[in-house]
């Protein structure tokens, strides 16, 4: 072989280029991951986004369900619904009535319990009786 | 080959031309004018949202709900943003309940912040939002809030108080205790996408809200309930200007109950009138009449003035001091204390007045809490209004000892009479159990002993011959219990001076059983058109406190007292004087 020829020729430094190789995947590859990982992480505050979203949601729909309670239950509504009579109060029979000890009537000892006045407390004086069987 | 390099080197030097221009410009943007356009950057897709805290309820003493929030939203618009107002009209009109035309021309314009409309349901807010999201249309938005609700609508609205429509607690507790209830806001810095999307992983500092503090009060809706439906009765039956009546716990001075006519709807507090939204119990002042007759004879007792065989002339009806003549409604001769009280008599009250020096007679009436504000936690309480004694003229005394030339408050009239249920000690209204979960609740208030057990003890046994048939008051009485109480009849102050003819306060104090007193409650009746000769405390007021009495009794399963004999209970209905 000619001495020209010779000086032509370049020795490909392997070595250098499989480094270089590797070193530019390696960055490739970190560079991807970096992307995936912000694309993954978008992903998961979307979710937690859309997590606190239906937890509000949640949370609000409760309270207000507990709101709608509240007001439905309340002592003017319930005395309303009463008036109207969609709902009526039933007198306790006196058969219902598991008793510890007997109850005493007002002529044993001359107490007259306010419980004797039953329709009258509940429904106001000269309200008959019949109402509460109704 | 030289012109060839010539075009090289050319074209080099114009390429390093336009990068430098374009580093200059990067530099210009990223360094020079860095903060202008952050700032703008940030003005369009930073925000600091507010994170609303939740209102602290209000509770009776078992736990029920007095006053709630009901969630709601705010819908808001990004004019910016909105591409085709129109459509997006079209789409959310329904939801908001507004005309297409009129929410489109409010989108129309191109500012980034537009409240659309306030108070929409959740439910509809979030309908709202999912047909957009349907649409792919975007530039509405919806921001947290809530609205006070009062699920017992005009009960305890004096008590309560409300809220406005920015927030904020405008009368009652909503107002005295407003830091505790309404909690501190959050925020959180958040940036958007351009559609106005939270983007999470930029999230900035945040704080989250402290919300507002349950408030437990001492009443008893139980008892509330009670209270306002016997002043209702007695409002609609007698007519009056007004009707108010309280209950209490005399030994540690805890307000049960508090019920006042005319009343308003905190709901609606828009609609109510100033006169109907006025707290009677604590702003109202009165000339409290015989009532005060309690605090003559127990300080004269308690002084050693007068003992329980102390006996006064009462000059049969008629009786003339300094230029004016005291008259009794029934003329009587000597009477004791106990029949000077269940006889209502004036004389016997002013004569007592007498034997006292001026400054310790003031000086007890001072002390029983009149002229002062009781500290009851509610807005708008007075003082009342008691003279002095270098103002006094010779009759001041004198009437005074029977409850004029003075004013007080019902509120003042109910811890006095406290003070004669429970030994002789005042004690401060408790309205507030306490402020927050797990709160051990408001710190005790001093105690002042104004007389002495003995001297407490004899009056509130003297003042159970209120309710005999013998006294003013037969009618206040409750079946199965002992009860002490004192009727007052005033009459109505002139606004020109003097008294109104034929127009009085009635007012009624009690309490029961006498030995071991569990409730105190007084009934007051401004002006009953019942004419003059049926309007009295003992017939007016005294059957509203045993009707209450008999149902809070019921209510609180309380034991009838053994020595309440059945010929007394149910007997009331006799030829009775009342007053």
């Amino acid at each position: 072989m000619s001495r020209n020829r010779r000086k032509t020729t370049n020795v490909i430094e392997v070595n250098f280029l499989a480094r270089m190789i590797v070193l530019v995947f390696l960055l490739g590859l970190a560079g991807l991951f970096f992307v995936y990982l912000k694309n993954q992480q978008h992903a998961v505050g979307n979710q937690a986004r859309e997590m606190e979203a239906e937890l509000r949601e949640a949370e609000a729909k409760n309270a207000a369900l507990q709101a709608k309670i509240s007001s439905w239950t309340s002592r003017g509504a319930l005395q309303q619904r009463l008036d109207e009579g969609s709902i009526r109060l039933e007198a306790i029979r006196d058969t219902a009535i598991a008793r510890v000890t007997p109850p005493i009537p007002a002529e044993a000892d001359g107490v007259l319990r306010t419980a004797s006045r039953d329709s009258d407390v509940r429904f106001g004086p000269g309200v008959p009786q019949r109402i509460l069987k109704r | 080959m030289k012109g060839f390099s010539g075009r090289i080197g050319l074209v080099c030097a114009l390429l390093v031309l336009i990068f430098t221009g374009f580093a200059w410009r990067l530099i210009h943007l990223q360094v020079l004018e860095h903060d202008q356009f952050n700032a703008i950057a940030a003005e369009k897709h930073e925000q600091r949202k507010v994170l609303p805290a939740r209102r602290g309820r209000i509770l009776d003493r078992n736990g029920e709900e007095l006053a709630v929030n009901i969630p709601v939203r705010t819908v808001t618009a990004d004019c910016t943003h909105i591409k085709d107002p129109v459509a997006l009209a079209k789409v959310t009109a329904p939801f908001l309940g507004m005309p297409e035309q009129e929410l489109a021309e409010k989108l129309s314009t191109k500012r980034p912040y537009v409240v659309i409309r306030k108070e929409v349901s959740e439910d509809k807010a979030q309908d709202m939002i999912r047909a957009m999201e349907k649409a792919r249309l975007h530039g509405l938005s919806t921001e947290e809030d809530s609205f006070r609700s009062y699920p017992n609508k005009e009960m305890l609205c004096h008590v309560l108080g409300y809220v406005n429509g920015s927030g904020h607690g405008k009368d009652g507790i909503e107002k005295v205790f407003e830091a505790n209830l309404a909690g501190h806001n959050g925020f959180r810095h958040i940036e958007h996408d351009r559609k106005g999307q939270e983007i999470v992983v930029y999230r900035g500092a945040e704080q989250l809200p402290d919300k507002g503090s349950d408030i437990r009060l001492t009443i008893d809706m139980g008892l509330q309930a009670i209270a306002e439906h016997e002043v209702d009765e007695a409002y609609k039956t007698n007519h009056p200007v007004s009707a108010t009546a309280i209950l209490a716990d005399p030994n540690t001075g805890e307000i049960l109950a508090l019920a006042s006519r005319p009343n308003y709807d905190p709901n609606k507090f828009n609609l109510a009138k100033a006169d109907d939204m006025r707290n009677r119990a604590i702003s109202d002042i009165y000339e409290p009449g015989s009532v005060f007759k309690i605090v003559v004879t127990s300080a004269a007792y308690n002084e050693g003035i007068v003992d329980d065989k102390t006996r006064i002339f009462c000059e049969n009806g008629c009786f003339s001091y300094g230029g004016k003549t005291i008259k009794d409604h029934h003329g009587s001769g000597d009477l004791s204390i106990p029949e000077i009280l269940m006889k209502s008599s004036n004389i016997g009250a002013a004569k007592i007045a007498l034997r006292m020096k001026d400054q310790m007679f003031y000086d007890y009436v001072r002390n029983f809490g009149f002229g002062t504000r009781t500290g009851i936690p509610l807005p708008g309480e007075v003082r009342g209004e008691v003279i002095p004694p270098h103002r006094w003229d010779m009759i001041t005394k004198t009437r005074v000892a029977f409850g004029q030339s003075i004013s007080v408050t019902p509120i003042q009239m109910v811890m006095a009479m406290s003070a004669i249920a429970n030994g002789g000690r005042l004690l401060k209204p408790k309205l507030v159990l306490n402020v927050g979960e797990g709160s051990s609740g408001l710190p005790e208030a001093p105690v002042t002993e104004v007389v002495k057990q003995e001297s407490a003890n004899y009056i509130a046994n003297a003042l159970e011959k209120v309710v005999s048939n013998q006294g003013t008051a037969p009618l206040a009485r409750v079946n199965g219990y002992r009860v002490a109480g004192k009727t007052g009849t005033a009459q109505k102050i002139s606004p020109h001076g003097g008294y109104l003819a034929g127009r009085y306060i009635v007012s009624f104090a009690g309490f029961f059983p006498v030995n071991k007193p569990r409730i105190l409650g007084i009934v007051i009746v401004d002006d009953a058109k019942l004419g003059e000769t049926a309007n009295y405390g003992g017939s007016v007021a005294g059957p509203v406190f045993s009707k209450i009495g008999e149902k809070a009794a019921r209510y609180l399963d309380m034991d009838p007292e053994p020595g309440e004999s059945a010929s007394r209970v149910g007997s009331s209905t006799a030829a009775v004087s009342v007053r």
